[in-house]
């Protein structure tokens, strides 16, 4: 009796005696109720998940910021189209003009960064966190409906940007700038894809730092780095090492996506398109997955 | 909204909070040194100690906030962490303000009640007991500390458990709230819901509870009936006193 009652076999005991106790709870053999009831969690936790996000302020605050990048990208490609028009005839073979999606996608990217760091951060300032957890013990269904609602958010806002200031900007400029922006739309897509879906990445990647860190400042100083220092960093070491780690930087992925070069770019040129992929997706998903990890065996 | 079927939700309102030997160790302090005690239904159970006897590490371990060093805090028999629908068996307010201020308050509990399958009108009904369906679609930013309580109480409500827990309810409430909460507490615990209330407040216990658990420094100092307590001393107030006065004096030469 004594070796079961130290053995833990007591809590086993208890926990099978509940089941029988109560009609409602499914025998744990019967594997597809138990699925179901899984199901319906995470079902149940989405539906909180999303109302969170979209009751406060925050939210529409930053989604208009990310949309402000179209406005940006028109005010810019405005500007450029009225230096050319003005410049003599014969320097206008020489003019050039960024891609300005490329450019401009950084907005999206650190705005939904925070809006995917405050989906948990604000939590923990607030102690938030602790009545979620507490509603929903096994933890991982909060991460995982926190990680759908702004990879989806994300996307959408991605879409809209990358694609709405292409249009904008393909619009203004017409055939200016030797074609830059007269290429076929089809010839393009794939850029605005991979460009897009960076939005995302960032998404999640902001999660998965604010559950590491608990901390909005020190996830969003980490977002910005990557974005702005490291490839500054990267782009003055010696090579062959700034071509390799300049091709694993988020921002010289879509091309190599793409399958296009980062010539002019910090970034390097040495991944394949799948591996492009693969590395943009770890972004994404190793933090996400770390912070997971955590917040299954932190105390909160 | 998100309902499953399958009938009406469980409700077990008689529901019970057992400790045994439970024990969580924070680096070198024991924040809590092998606690057993039962809470049992029908009455509110005070839960008394000096500050950082570990009052609130006892709470968030039963709700598996965080992970016991050894030992076992049950609810209903099983781990808390083990529950499917936790909302439907236990409630607990810890931190009032443990909210963002942003969110109405009828956004925050639809928030909480959706997780466990409930809806706008048990929502409804929570903010209707406590009294703040007036202020119902306001930020809760603009909310006084006593009208956050009421909010973390509506929130403790929601799901219609059996068993509560309230961590300091009455801390910043004026006179009127605090005799609601009185009120509150003793009707629930009458509806034969198990009740654990902690406070430091002698006198408000003297009111509400009917047995009490009293801790210093993690370890149990005295698990007895207010009426018990009240024979043998002169007063509660007293008897706390003269029982918490080790852990007093070891907290004084920290």
């Amino acid at each position: 009796m004594k070796a079961v009652l130290s053995s833990g076999g007591l809590k086993r005991y208890v926990i099978s005696d509940h089941h029988r106790s109560r009609d409602r709870q499914p025998a744990r053999s019967t594997r597809t109720l138990f699925r179901t009831r899984e199901t319906d969690t995470c079902m149940s936790v989405l539906a909180s998940e999303w109302l969170k996000v979209r009751s406060i302020r925050s939210t529409y605050l930053i989604i208009g910021l990310s949309l402000g990048a179209i406005l940006l990208g028109l005010a810019l490609a405005t500007t450029a189209t009225g230096m050319y028009d003005s410049a003599p005839p014969e320097r206008r073979p020489h003019a050039r003009i960024a891609d300005l999606e490329e450019v401009l996608v950084i907005v999206p990217q650190l705005c939904v960064g925070i809006l995917g760091a405050l989906a948990i951060t604000s939590e923990y300032v607030t102690g938030l966190i602790r009545t979620t957890l507490t509603l929903v013990p096994r933890r991982w269904p909060v991460l995982a409906a926190k990680a759908t609602i702004v990879g989806i958010l994300g996307l959408l806002v991605g879409l809209a940007t990358v694609f709405g200031t292409y249009a904008v900007s393909r619009g203004v400029i017409g055939d200016r700038f030797s074609g830059a922006y007269s290429t076929a739309f089809l010839d393009k897509l794939p850029l605005l894809t991979a460009l897009s879906f960076t939005v995302p990445v960032f998404a999640l990647l902001g999660l998965g730092l604010g559950a590491l860190l608990r901390s909005t400042a020190g996830a969003i100083a980490i977002l910005a780095g990557l974005v702005y220092v490291i490839p500054m960093i990267i782009g003055n070491i010696p090579e062959p090492w700034s071509e390799r780690l300049g091709s694993l930087m988020i921002g010289g992925l879509p091309r190599q996506i793409a399958g296009h070069s980062n010539a002019s770019s910090v970034y390097g040129s040495l991944l394949q398109p799948a591996a492009a992929a693969a590395v943009l997706a770890a972004y994404a998903l190793l933090p996400l997955l770390a912070g997971l990890w955590l917040l299954r065996r932190r105390d909160v | 909204m998100v309902r499953r079927a399958g009938g009406p939700p469980r409700r077990i309102l008689y529901g019970v909070i057992e400790l045994r030997r439970l024990t969580k160790r924070y680096g070198n302090t024991l924040a809590v040194d092998g606690l057993s005690f039962t809470v049992e239904p029908g009455h509110v159970t005070g839960f008394l100690g000096p500050n950082g006897a570990g009052k609130s590490t006892t709470m968030r371990l039963i709700l598996g906030l965080d992970a016991p060093t050894s030992g076992d805090a049950l609810v209903n028999g099983r781990r808390y962490t083990s529950l499917s629908e936790p909302m439907r068996q236990a409630g607990a307010l810890l931190d009032a303000g443990a909210v963002h201020g942003g969110r109405s308050a009828y956004n925050h509990l639809l928030s909480l009640a959706l997780t466990n399958g409930l809806g706008t009108i048990r929502v409804a009904e929570v903010l209707e007991l406590v009294g703040l369906t007036d202020v119902a679609r306001k930020r809760v930013s603009g909310f006084s500390l006593g009208m956050k309580q009421r909010l973390g109480i509506a929130a403790a409500l929601l799901g219609d458990p059996g068993v509560l827990m309230f961590d300091e309810p009455v801390n910043g409430l004026d006179p009127d709230g605090v005799r609601w909460i009185r009120g509150l507490m003793r009707s629930l615990a009458a509806e034969g819901r198990t009740i654990l209330l902690s406070s430091h407040l002698m006198s408000e216990m003297a009111l509400t509870a009917e047995r009490l658990v009293i801790i210093g420094r993690g370890k149990l100092i005295a698990e007895a009936t207010v009426a018990e307590l009240t024979t043998r001393y002169p007063s509660l107030e007293d008897a706390y006193l003269a029982l918490t006065a080790d852990s007093m004096r070891y907290e004084a030469s920290r």
